[in-house]
């Protein structure tokens, strides 16, 4: 909404915390900050929620990418007698974009899409994230839809059903019987190995426990001793387990999976499947896109009395000139806030001004290093993958597009009833982590290649060798957005710098850096108490203090009204992922 | 969104207005039939619900609070996401606010469903003394705009249960829905956390795909 003062007074100046952008990870530690009862002033110097991790129209994508790829001109603040000024700039987090449009008809409907930025991404009905919603009650914000299938490249280029259940696999008609069995006997394995783990927990042991020297060696290996055939192998490790890189590379191996935390994960995807008992498969996504998350625990924050403001730049970050400690902000409008503590987002770098070449300082408000980058992709088409699945993950696993591909490609599709796009339109999101932009664009176009026929009156080459598979129907790409995104992690210091969106399809690893952010920023409160987490009666009560319970029971028991609620079940793996 | 079933509808609505126009007081004394003479800026408070009889169907209302992020002009789109009604609000003692209600009227034009009701509610109408919003100008600017008008008082109850009534009444009722109806996760401690221990693993894989 236009507001005839640009940049408004902010009222209070004294906060506990102040937090600069909005995405996942700030709007989680902005909630879980007011939870604890701080006084938290939430800024973003953008026009919407979710930084890095928003869904945005089709053409605000495109200019926040253009936007957070340049390098912006340095500001020079003036401080007052008592501090110090350090500049806030924006550092430009992605780069390589490159947009390209085969049919008008997508930009017309612009206003329609809620693209991700930070595609593709799903939730695990039983991760952190899904805990997270539940323990915070800002799951009564966001509806959320399964995703229908999941495939995996096989090494003929073709996609098949990914068995994640038992009774998946019986139904699969790809698998032979032999390949049934060996992956019934395994799952049998894991799951004997689950109960008694849990069983030793309570004090029995029946002896079913994979071997601790098992435990400790690459999962690949303990696959291979299950004498699992490749193509099951496959499926388990990118397809269930999620991995990156190339398990089968030996030593050249950047992240080899042990058998310990693939188990983990098995275990995560299997009880997720049915953790929501109308819910069928292991995956869902927010109607609305990803960019609902951010905005749901913004929205928890709120009711819990944080202050937000968007469209309000920070220019330069306050010290103490005597204790060189951090001291508060100075906005745009000049106004200076003071606060406590400050988290900051990774697209900004907080810098010394010329003038005051303060090395140490410097040294203290560590920027945040690059650790590595994704290839991102989005790409819309008008017609689905495969006709009886509206949404779905494809996964193309490590040598499966070309020899020298290195990691998994991850694709996710999905249809307008995600209200993410117009009907009749699909969004698919693709990404790889990798190297160099190089080589992440190779890997994008190599699955973009074997996804979609490119259009008829395109542009570019139109590929030849897709003529010959024309036979498969593939869909005709329309659009597609293709960018490198820098890898940061989360970091302590006098500002409390959070991460960049990592190259998982969950949000696992990142909420496990919140909360441990949080902590250190912290220590003596609890992340998200969990009381009402047992409780739903009390979560709904928590939130309208006044207390309407006649609205708790008629929400809870709602039937009829086309949006089905679920249960969920308490899992001690849900419970002991937190600790 | 409206959402219909055997007669009974579950809609969505949104509450907009300046800060200190009654917007909170407006939902109190509709689902409490409470009033507070010195009501704090709302915190705590962003989710209520009522549910009301009209003629041919029962209505049964989610009533979102803004949470005090209208303030700075920061609400986020997911406020107006499926919203099948709104009451904008404005303080018949402020011309400002009344002013500012039309700029909602426009976000809301711009950012809503265009079927949602929308209801303009002159609130603190029992300060008449203190009147600078005449009725008139209101209810001709409403007419413009496509809004229905009235004027309300969150102390005296005065039309409060009206306005709900009224927009009730308005809604529109085999509407289809728009957006697609998902699924809220809802937590529920069902058989106790040890019978829920049953998820863990793959226990569950047997039945999944029956259900």
């Amino acid at each position: 909404m236009a507001d005839p003062e640009p940049y408004p007074p902010i009222d209070p100046t004294n906060f506990d915390l102040i937090v600069i952008g909005t995405g996942l990870p700030e709007s989680i530690i902005a909630a879980a900050a007011s939870t604890a009862g701080k006084s938290v002033l939430h800024l973003d110097p953008n026009p919407h929620y979710g930084s890095h991790f928003s869904s945005l129209t089709l053409q605000d994508l495109v200019s926040y990418l253009n936007i957070q790829s340049i390098n912006p001109q340095k500001s020079n603040t003036e401080a007052s007698d008592r501090t110090i000024a350090l500049d806030v700039t924006t550092r430009p987090i992605y780069s390589d974009i490159e947009i390209c449009s085969y049919d008008n008809s997508v930009k017309d409907h612009s206003r329609k899409f809620n693209l991700d930025l930070a595609g593709p991404r799903v939730l695990f009905c039983a991760d952190l994230a899904v805990d997270l919603l539940l323990r915070s009650s800002a799951n009564q914000y966001v509806e959320f839809k399964n995703i229908d299938a999941s495939y995996v490249c096989d090494e003929n280029g073709d996609l098949m059903n990914v068995p994640d259940s038992k009774s998946a696999v019986f139904k699969d008609r790809t698998l032979k019987y032999s390949e049934k069995n060996q992956l019934n006997s395994f799952f049998k394995l894991v799951q004997g190995h689950l109960e008694a783990v849990k069983s030793v927990d309570i004090g029995s042991d029946d002896g079913k426990m994979i071997s601790e020297e098992d435990l400790e060696s690459p999962f690949v290996v303990f696959l291979d001793k299950m004498k699992l055939p490749p193509k099951i192998k496959s499926i388990i490790l990118y397809a269930i387990a999620m991995v990156d890189y190339d398990q089968d590379a030996g030593e050249s191996c950047k992240d080899i999976l042990r058998t310990r935390d693939g188990i983990d994960r098995l275990a995560l995807y299997h009880s997720s499947v049915g953790r929501f008992p109308n819910a069928l498969g292991a995956l869902i996504y927010p109607i609305y896109g990803q960019g609902e998350l951010p905005q749901a625990f913004c929205r928890r924050a709120a009711v819990k009395g944080c202050l937000y403001v968007l469209r309000m730049p920070v220019i330069s970050v306050l010290l103490n000139k005597d204790s060189g400690n951090y001291n508060g902000v100075k906005l745009v409008s000049g106004q200076e806030i003071t606060s406590n503590k400050l988290v900051i987002n990774p697209s900004f770098t907080i810098t010394s001004s010329p003038s005051e070449p303060l090395q140490d300082v410097y040294k203290v408000f560590n920027v945040g290093t690059v650790t590595g980058k994704l290839a991102r992709g989005i790409c819309i088409t008008k017609s689905s993958l495969k006709p009886d699945a509206s949404s779905c993950l494809v996964i193309y696993p490590p040598r499966s597009l070309y020899p020298e591909q290195a990691t998994s490609i991850r694709v996710l599709q999905l249809s307008s009833n995600l209200a993410v796009c117009p009907s009749g339109m699909f969004v698919f999101y693709i990404s790889v982590v990798c190297d160099d932009a190089l080589e992440g664009k190779k890997s994008l176009h190599a699955a973009i290649d074997n996804l979609f026929s490119r259009h008829t009156s395109s542009p570019t080459d139109s590929g030849s060798t897709d003529q010959t598979e024309s036979a498969k129907v593939k869909p005709t790409l329309l659009w597609s957005a293709l960018y490198i995104q820098d890898l940061i992690e989360g970091l302590m210091g006098p500002a409390v710098m959070t991460p960049t969106p990592d190259g998982n399809l969950n949000y696992n690893d990142l909420l496990h850096a919140t909360s441990k952010l949080f902590q250190k920023l912290y220590p003596d409160d609890e992340f998200f108490p969990k009381t009402s987490y047992t409780d739903s009666s009390d979560q709904f009560e928590d939130d309208s203090e006044v207390g309407v319970e006649s609205y708790i029971s008629s929400r809870l028991g709602g039937t009829g009204d086309g949006g089905d609620t679920v249960d969920v079940h308490h899992g001690v793996w849900t419970a002991s992922m937190w600790l | 969104m409206a959402t219909n079933g055997h007669n009974n509808l579950n809609a969505k609505l949104v509450l907009l207005g300046d800060m200190g126009a009654g917007k909170s007081s407006l939902v109190l004394r509709f689902v409490k039939g409470q009033f507070l003479e010195f009501q704090e800026s709302t915190i705590g408070a962003a989710f209520f619900s009522q549910t009301l009889a009209v003629n041919d169907a029962t209505v049964k209302f989610e009533i979102w609070d803004t949470a005090g992020q209208e303030r700075y002009h920061s609400l986020a789109p997911m406020y107006y996401r499926g919203a099948a009604a709104a009451i904008i609000v404005y303080d018949i003692t402020s011309a400002d606010s009344f002013t500012r209600a039309k700029k909602w009227v426009q976000e809301l034009q711009k950012q809503g469903n265009p079927n949602m009701v929308m209801a303009l509610a002159g609130n603190k109408a029992d300060l008449e003394e203190k009147r600078k919003v005449t009725a008139d100008e209101a209810r001709v600017y409403a007419d413009e705009n496509g809004l229905f008008f009235m004027e309300t008082s969150a102390k005296t109850a005065a039309n409060v249960n009206d306005i709900f009534h009224e927009i009730a009444k308005r809604l529109p009722r085999a509407q289809p829905t728009q957006n697609p109806a998902g699924m809220v996760l809802v937590d529920r401690p069902a058989e106790g956390a040890r019978a829920a221990s049953c998820s863990y693993g793959f226990q569950n894989l047997g039945t999944l795909y029956s259900v």
